[in-house]
């Protein structure tokens, strides 16, 4: 019983995590970010790359990553939304957009760093034991980075100028334009925000169960899972929305045979929408 | 002057929505804009915070042209907007909307001060410091977007249909508080009101304008006994 909980706590963080970026960009732009998988795939690979293969500390790695997947997202943001967004008139557009961004990555990171699924040397070693439960020391690390993460996230959003302004323009663009805010630059920010997280998560993960090439579409799934939970656009949605399924998974993986958990969990999501298309925390359309 | 309008036309697709507008006021002042839905009252207006682009004319305040510049740099010049509709940012709190007013200002001090100065003025809006905006009632609303705008520190305040679904007994407060911005802080005032009775009654000049057009200005105390003016423009409402 204390595993189950316990690993629910370490997927659910870590989703958490991915789910937030993902959001973010919804809310800011109206974009679903198909690539945000990809994202997260590249972010584990620059990882794998300074700290395992160049040796360089894990922190380093992280840094690394965070700095590549925020220039990914400023590219994302002024090369290619911000054009499609003025340009058309229909939200299909920046949705084959993004899936084209996301194909676009997954090709970039198979030719960069090929298809062999990669891990990196532990970062710390040793098993903490809760009561019958235990929590490897690596998972702990992740846990407790994610937590920094986001809870790093929420104050930067609550009591910066930056974060305001963020929160203004996902509210209402244009009240927030005549307040002075500029709505190029600070979807740019908002977007390498977005991307920076899902690298991060990618980043801290690839200590645990390592990446490869493909596993970007998943990654994508499951985040759309865990907005759909919690409710698209919202922040405490996100959050919500990944330890329900970290939790979900946790106990499915325990009681169900393997393959079996996401069979069960899809059906649930299905009925769940069918009941709350908005989600637990969101707004419904329209 | 000290801010106008030259000649500008404002298009929706390919309909004029404005045609060759001149509007003007000096500094100090309060001029109103009135007449029906669709004459072109807010299409100016929205012409002159940028978020719609002129298609001809210029224009120019304390210096600056402003129909060059984006949005977003409109207010640094000194020109805040309530925009129709309220348009609070819903999910933040009363507070959080007041600072996002003061966005285009740096000086944290003076920031400071301003607030405790709205709460002061709007009293309703300190007890409910740390409510979201989106729950409070539409004068409420109404009296937080107008403190957000004079958190801008503004020299020019434009206000588009403040008393738009506002219980009449709040419409007085509101046309107060406009009175009070416009003689006791020094802000001039655009007002683009439908209630004309109001606008024409707490402006120092008013231009009705009709079908894209301004069709009358001059003076509001002489408006306001103007035949054409009482017909079109005051006999319809109660």
């Amino acid at each position: 019983m204390e595993q189950v909980i316990i690993n629910g706590i370490y997927s659910g963080m870590q989703y958490a995590l991915i789910a937030l970026g993902l959001t973010l960009i919804f809310a800011l732009m109206g974009v679903l970010n198909f690539a945000h998988g990809q994202m997260y795939v590249l972010g584990g690979f620059v990882t794998y790359y300074v700290y395992g293969v160049m040796g360089l500390p894990f922190v380093v790695g992280l840094a690394a990553t965070a700095a590549t997947l925020a220039l990914v997202g400023v590219f994302f943001e002024f090369v290619i939304f911000r054009r499609v967004l003025k340009l058309s008139v229909r939200e299909e557009s920046t949705m084959l957009v993004a899936a084209g961004g996301a194909l676009f990555l997954e090709s970039l990171v198979l030719i960069i760093f090929g298809e062999k699924h990669r891990g990196v040397p532990s970062v710390i070693s040793g098993v903490w034991k809760v009561g019958d439960a235990y929590m490897p020391y690596g998972r702990l690390l992740v846990v407790a980075m994610s937590a920094l993460l986001i809870g790093g996230f929420i104050l930067f959003m609550q009591y910066t100028r930056q974060g305001r302004a963020l929160r203004a323009l996902a509210q209402d663009r244009e009240a927030a334009q005549i307040q002075g805010v500029n709505v190029d630059n600070y979807s740019m920010l908002g977007f390498a925000i977005g991307a920076t997280l899902a690298g991060l998560a990618g980043g801290l993960l690839v200590s645990i169960s390592g990446v490869n090439s493909g596993l970007g579409t998943w990654i994508s799934i499951k985040a759309f899972i865990m907005v759909m939970i919690g409710g698209a656009g919202v922040v405490p949605g996100a959050i919500i929305g990944g330890f329900i399924l970290g939790m979900l998974e946790s106990v499915g993986y325990t009681v169900l045979p393997g393959g079996e958990t996401y069979l069960v969990i899809f059906v649930a999501l299905i009925a769940f929408l069918a009941i709350r298309p908005q989600g637990l925390m969101g707004k419904p359309w329209g | 002057m000290y801010f106008e309008t030259k000649n500008i036309s404002v298009n929706y697709d390919q309909v004029r929505a404005v045609r060759n507008v001149s509007i003007g006021l000096e500094e100090g002042e309060t001029i109103s804009l009135i007449g029906a839905n669709g004459a072109g009252k807010s299409s100016t207006l929205r012409a002159i915070t940028g978020l719609k682009k002129i298609v001809e004319g210029e224009i120019w305040f304390d210096g600056t042209r402003l129909d060059l510049l984006p949005p977003d740099r409109i207010v640094g010049c000194g020109v805040a907007m309530v925009p129709e509709g309220r348009r609070v940012f819903p999910f933040m709190s009363v507070k959080d909307n007041l600072l996002m007013g003061a966005f285009s200002r740096r000086d944290k001090a003076s920031i400071r001060a301003d607030l405790d100065r709205m709460f002061t003025r709007f009293p309703r809006l300190k007890e409910r410091i740390s409510q979201a905006a989106g729950t409070l009632s539409g004068g409420e609303q109404q009296m937080l977007v107008i403190a957000r705008a004079l958190m801008a520190a503004p020299k020019l305040l434009l206000l588009d249909e403040p008393s738009l679904g506002i219980a009449p007994k709040l419409v007085q407060d509101i046309a107060r508080s406009i009175v009070s911005i416009n003689r006791d802080d020094k802000v001039s005032v655009i007002l683009v009101e439908q209630n004309s009775r109001m606008a024409l009654s707490i402006s120092h000049r008013t231009y009705a304008f009709s079908t894209g057009e301004v069709a009358i200005e001059g003076r509001s105390e002489d408006l306001r006994q103007d035949d054409r003016i009482r017909r079109l423009y005051l006999g319809g409402e109660l």
